[in-house]
């Protein structure tokens, strides 16, 4: 069997996990700390993915970063090639990824008491120093379950990935495509073999998960 | 030196108050909703007043005017929250050394264990907050306030969570504390008793409006209205009529006495005959005349009154007896008219238990007249 699908989907969704974070953490944070005109709307947007077919997603996201979308054309500019390459395959991960992070991150700011941050602002600290030092480190479990959540999620993607980085064996073939092409192809055995390691991925992540929910810091 | 204006309206409530003190401590007073706790998160910056100005020791922390509003983290303030908000995920050290992040490691060592030794929580350094007493947690929040050497301390309900004996005991020691800083400090409290012990000076809320300010001394002997009286707890308030009022004396018409009280000489307060009028006397400064022992001159006893015992309620140190005068008419507080307070001591010797009938007077001095509101 070809150990390629497996290590790029690994490489995939540890990227795409990374983006996630650094998107989402900030968008969680502005959710649960700040009340503004169309904050629904944003809230509701930030889950629409979880929702929507994933042919819809690929679709504007291809509309987006292909060679003629606004994204493709101005990374086009600069020699950078997204749609059906890896990179797109990350993006993909992302989209489909970013809703759960965000709820379980928002959840668990929006649990820690804000008279907590209060006194940290009238000791003195700045927001960012308050987010570091107190709102994160009371609410990193339910973080870090977001983040374990979205992590498999992106493993799983399909549907996005398909639309917009293809099937291209050996260059963005992941895991869950190339189960596809096996079964397609009736090469049951091997479809099986990716099948299990897909599934003791995700088991082990979150017993590792709730085993870790249990530790007191 | 503080002086606030702020006026900021909820959805239901509106905040309009304003007021001054030098360096010493101000306890805000009111029931709960009453605007106190909004007023001190006005004055950290976690709160925006609509309109009005606040200026702390010659800076300007919020001027509506100018739209100036220095945020939370430059006020240099120390805020003991109610329920006193101690980061659960750090040590009692850690906690008290949280606002001294922008010291040196060695000054920020220093102070912390400084501050630790004079709270008497060296012992406890490495405990979570969750380790501790109420009231050792209450002197962590107040040593990570006082850390920072804050220009102002603000104190919301800080004994408010502790039981009652502790209460007293914590009461006595917070009052050394703020002795011994000495700097303007804001307390809000709806316990009469604590404010008491622990302000200078006592601000009065109600509804998000401010009834009356002024040192503690001067609440209790003069309240500036009935609603003042009442907020405090004052017991007998009574309704009377204007018989003639003068700047030194006014004369009350009450349950078909005339009587005789002092105008407070600062107030200059001159209604007209018939105007209605609340005015009070303590409790304890109703006098039972000793039938055994008659006054030198028949006027010797002002405002004298005669009526019986109906009821008494012990108060361990004090018996409080409840009178109800002669006169026809409907009594004023219910079943009784006036609430006497006597010692133990002068209960049992003059041996109420089986005596019911009383003549009483009250000293024309003790007769507070109220201005309405």
């Amino acid at each position: 069997m070809d150990p390629f699908p497996v290590l790029l989907s690994f490489q995939v969704s540890l990227v795409a996990t990374l983006l996630t974070l650094l998107l989402g953490l900030p968008v969680a944070w502005v959710l649960a700390r700040r009340r503004f005109p169309g904050h629904d709307l944003v809230e509701a947007a930030v889950v629409l993915p979880l929702v929507l077919p994933p042919t819809v997603l690929g679709y504007y996201l291809l509309v987006v970063i292909g060679a003629r979308g606004p994204v493709g054309q101005l990374l086009g500019a600069l020699g950078i090639e997204l749609a059906f390459t890896w990179r797109a395959a990350v993006l993909a991960a992302c989209v489909g990824s970013v809703a759960l992070l965000v709820k379980a991150a928002q959840a668990g700011f929006e649990s820690v008491d804000r008279r907590l941050e209060q006194a940290a602002r009238t000791l003195g600290r700045s927001e960012w120093n308050i987010f570091w030092s107190i709102t994160l480190p009371l609410s990193w479990r339910a973080v870090f379950a977001g983040t374990v959540l979205a992590f498999c999620r992106a493993l799983g993607d399909f549907g996005i990935t398909l639309m917009v980085a293809g099937s291209i064996p050996g260059l963005t073939q992941t895991m869950p495509l190339a189960i596809y092409d096996y079964v397609q192809a009736n090469q049951m055995r091997e479809a099986n073999l990716l099948s299990l390691v897909a599934v003791a991925t995700a088991l082990l992540f979150l017993l590792g998960l709730g085993r870790l929910a249990r530790l007191r810091f | 030196m503080l002086s606030l204006s702020i006026y900021k309206e909820l959805p239901g409530f509106t905040l309009d108050a304003a007021w001054e003190a030098g360096d010493e401590v101000v306890a805000l007073f009111g029931a709960s909703g009453a605007g106190k706790t909004l007023t001190l998160q006005c004055l950290a910056g976690l709160a925006r007043p609509d309109r009005g100005r606040i200026v702390v020791n010659d800076t300007v922390f919020f001027d509506a005017a100018t739209g100036t509003s220095i945020p939370s983290r430059r006020r240099r303030l120390g805020y003991v929250f109610q329920g006193y908000a101690l980061f659960p995920h750090l040590s009692v050290a850690e906690n008290v050394a949280y606002g001294l992040h922008d010291r040196g490691r060695e000054e920020r060592r220093r102070r912390t264990a400084e501050m630790l030794d004079r709270l008497g929580l060296t012992a406890l350094a490495e405990r979570r907050p969750r380790e501790l007493s109420g009231g050792q947690q209450q002197r962590v929040a107040l040593g990570r306030a006082l850390a920072v050497d804050p220009e102002l301390l603000l104190l919301d309900e800080p004994l408010s969570a502790l039981d009652a004996p502790l209460r007293r005991q914590l009461r006595a020691e917070l009052m050394g504390v703020l002795r011994e800083w000495g700097k303007a400090t804001v307390l809000v409290t709806h316990d009469l008793a604590e404010a008491f012990q622990l302000a200078d000076r006592v601000v009065i809320y109600d509804e998000g409006r401010i009834v009356q300010v002024a040192p503690k001394s001067e609440l209790l002997l003069r309240p500036a209205s009935e609603l003042v009286a009442r907020l405090l707890g004052i017991r007998n308030i009574l309704q009377g009529t204007v018989v003639k009022a003068t700047p030194e004396i006014i004369e009350l018409s009450w349950r078909g006495y005339v009587l005789e009280a002092i105008n407070s000489p600062t107030r200059g307060y001159l209604p007209s005959p018939g105007t209605p009028v609340a005015f009070f006397i303590r409790p304890e400064y109703v006098r039972l005349i000793r039938k055994d022992r008659p006054g030198p001159d028949p006027g010797h006893h002002m405002n004298r009154m005669e009526g019986s015992v109906v009821r008494e309620v012990d108060q361990g140190t004090n018996w409080t007896l409840l009178v109800r005068l002669d006169h026809a008419g409907e009594p004023a507080q219910g079943d009784y008219d006036l609430e006497i307070e006597v010692p133990k001591l002068v209960y049992e010797m003059l041996e109420i238990a089986r005596d019911r009938r009383w003549a009483i007077s009250m000293h024309r001095g003790s007769i507070q007249v109220l201005p309405a509101a």
